[in-house]
């Protein structure tokens, strides 16, 4: 077994893997070492392994690498073994490793789902709060958790989407900071930068809060859905999370007999006195009906 | 009237549209750029309300002061609901700050019908046109689109709007007289006609202005009538021949308060609901006509889905040999998807397809094996009578409502 080092990023991981791949070592004789542990590649390797005139670098298809690239942001113990396995398949001309009906490439698969959701979860489930116009730093600031590590690729996402506003996401583990022109990604993720994300001043969620309680339909309660679609691990960051289980037995005690939002359900109504008889609104400027 | 009571009121009042897709877009960025505002042609959901419904965009009514009185409608104006009005202004500081939060990708506005028809589209038009101009909004917005509005104020909004969409609101004219009398089918179908030629325009033209790029879609009212799932189909069929709709949303009627008596008040219909979308997707994304789903009068089963009913009903196509079929017969086996399909068909062009490989596909076996032939697999049910079948794969009756 030999033990290949190097640094834990998917470049370190790529260069290590081409060099394996040229000395013909097979899968099984590999154990990955991404700490950043600062052995050589071939430190336990016996010598005939190291000597062996290495080969001209097969030819990988490029979709192959971006496919690697990405399913290596999946979190798992052994991220790097099932990767190298499908390399030195499709290296061996076994092109079946790379589909999802494979034994192996189920499993890549699999991951690289895993790994676009969390990315797609961070497009959407990312809250931001926006700092006092006063204060130095970024105008809008986020605390994210996610299940991968996502935030890197993930996150120019923001810099089309904001503009010229600058930005911030901190996670437990890596930051990034858009400055309005550039990003910046940190691993790990600078004190500065959490506490500024965890602690935001700001005083302006009433408005989305009253927004979701009242767009939420409680005659089709749905707990399910609701779980499936926006997991509850997010619910703790999301201004809306609280909100979630009082709706909830909101409509369970009653509130489930009719469509209509507590808030506006408590109150007074207004019908419209409207002559029909007179002419139908129906096109041009039928009726000046100024009703406000 | 603080801006919070009218939020709550407005987006109570505009929540029985179901659409609230922001997808289908052409790809737009804000990098380097004032204003703001992205799409991508992909929509997201940025939150999911307790109903399991997404929210994606701002989804309010301008105002739900109505002169129309719609029977299944909240606003109705014989209605006894609380009304409100925002300002254009009030709409785009909304959308601003709840698109700068990242709660929502764009905005969804409809209104209650005041004055005329042609006012009402004007005001719509308006808050769209300020927030493209004045402030520079690069992400969604889908404009409800008063049926009766001039064909000119129609174009206008398709300049600003990605998506335009006109309601059809019941199945059938019938209903519509009972239900909606301000309403005419003539000129809802007028309007989904002036969209449909906007879009023709702007994708023959190369210098046509640009015209809701997101294309138009329209909501059916499901249970606030007696109409059937076989006339839901054909309508929604012909909607989608016609006028080229990207989509027919399905609205299980809610129960409003103070329901007049023409209207149900029961639990919506949320299983049937779920069947129209599911028999809707087999058109747009499997090649199913309306008249292969359900051929005579009638509604679709509630404990099979539409396909494996379609299966059951055709058995002298199945079973299907994966090793030899062509995709699309792939695709109507129960329990394997487009996505499966293509893949099988990847799959088999490197080695044969085994039995183990729908395993690992995540097919819904249980669906697909009276209906497969592998290398390895023959069904035992292939002779099995569709009706023994059919309770073996039956959902168990699922309870939806708690009244």
């Amino acid at each position: 077994m030999h033990s290949a080092h190097f640094d834990g990023s998917f470049a370190g991981w790529r260069e290590a893997a081409r060099t394996l791949l040229c000395h013909g070592l097979a899968p099984h004789q590999v154990n990955w070492r991404g700490d950043g542990d600062s052995g050589g590649l071939f430190d336990q390797a016996p010598s005939p392994v190291n000597t062996q005139p290495a080969a001209e670098p097969p030819r990988i298809p490029r979709q192959l690498l971006e496919l690697l690239q990405s399913a290596a942001c999946f979190r798992v113990e052994d991220r790097w073994s099932l990767l190298y396995r499908v390399l030195w398949r499709v290296a061996q001309g076994d092109r079946a490793a790379m589909l999802p009906g494979d034994i192996d490439g189920s499993q890549l698969h699999k991951r690289l789902k895993a790994v676009r959701r969390e990315a797609h979860h961070l497009h959407a489930f990312v809250r931001f709060h926006p700092r006092p116009e006063t204060v130095e730093g970024p105008q809008l600031v986020a605390w994210h958790e996610p299940a991968h590590d996502i935030l890197h690729s993930a996150s120019e996402h923001f810099a089309e989407r904001l503009g010229r506003s600058t930005w911030l996401i901190a996670t437990p583990d890596d930051g990034i900071y858009w400055d309005g022109r550039h990003l910046h990604y940190q691993r790990p993720c600078p004190d500065e930068w959490q506490r500024l994300a965890q602690t935001p001043e700001d005083d302006g969620q009433a408005l989305w809060l009253a927004y979701y309680g009242s767009t939420f339909n409680p005659a089709r309660l749905n707990r399910s859905a609701l779980e499936n679609s926006l997991p509850v691990r997010f619910w703790k960051n999301l201004p809306e999370g609280p909100l979630i289980p009082q709706l909830m037995s909101q409509a369970r005690a009653g509130a489930q007999r009719d469509g209509q939002a507590t808030a506006v359900a408590q109150q007074a109504g207004k019908s419209i006195r409207y002559n029909v008889a007179k002419k139908p609104p129906i096109s041009g400027n039928a009726d000046p009906a100024p009703h406000h | 009237m603080q801006l919070i009571e009218k939020l709550t009121v407005l987006a109570d009042a505009a929540k029985y549209d179901a659409s609230c897709a922001s997808s289908g877009a052409p790809t737009r960025s804000s990098k380097g750029k004032s204003g703001i505002g992205s799409t991508s042609g992909m929509g997201i959901c940025h939150s999911f309300t307790p109903d399991g419904r997404c929210v994606a965009l701002l989804k309010i009514l301008l105002t739900n002061f109505c002169l129309y009185d719609c029977q299944y409608c909240v606003n109705r104006r014989s209605s006894d609901v609380p009304r409100a009005r925002f300002t254009p202004e009030e709409v785009v500081t909304l959308t601003i700050d709840f698109y700068k939060r990242n709660c929502i990708s764009g905005l969804f506005l409809s209104s209650g019908i005041i004055r005329s028809a042609d006012y009402t589209m004007e005001q719509l038009i308006r808050v769209a046109k300020l927030l493209r101009e004045e402030h520079e909004f690069r992400g969604y917005i889908h404009l409800k689109t008063i049926p009766d509005a001039d064909p000119l104020l129609i174009a206008e909004a398709g300049r600003y709007a990605d998506r335009l969409s006109v309601n059809i609101e019941l199945p059938t004219e019938a209903s519509l007289i009972r239900l909606a009398p301000e309403k005419q089918l003539r000129t809802i179908k007028q309007a989904m006609h002036s969209i449909h030629l906007g879009e023709s325009e702007a994708r023959v033209e190369v210098r046509a202005p640009r015209f809701a790029p997101a294309g138009q879609s329209t909501q059916m009212i499901i249970g606030a009538d007696a109409t059937d799932d076989s006339t839901i189909l054909h309508t929604a069929a012909s909607l989608y021949d016609n006028y080229r709709l990207r989509r027919v949303y399905y609205s299980a009627f809610s129960p409003i308060p103070q329901s007049p008596n023409t209207v149900p008040f029961e639990a919506p219909p949320l299983l049937r609901e779920h069947r129209l979308y599911q028999a809707d997707f087999l058109m747009r994304g499997y090649g199913f006509e309306a008249s292969e789903l359900l051929s005579g009068p009638g509604n679709l089963a509630l404990d099979i889905d539409p396909k494996l009913a379609w299966a059951l009903n055709n058995r002298e196509h199945f079973p299907v040999d994966l090793n030899r079929a062509e995709p699309a017969m792939i695709a109507r086996v129960p329990g394997i998807g487009v996505l499966s399909a293509k893949r099988l068909v990847a799959l088999r062009r490197q080695r044969r397809i085994r039995f183990e490989d729908l395993t690992r596909l995540r097919c819904a076996l249980e669906k697909a094996k009276p209906f497969i032939v592998t290398q390895d697999y023959r069904p035992l049910q292939a002779s099995r009578e569709s009706l023994l079948l059919r309770q073996q794969l039956s959902e168990a009756p699922a309870q939806m409502a708690l009244w």
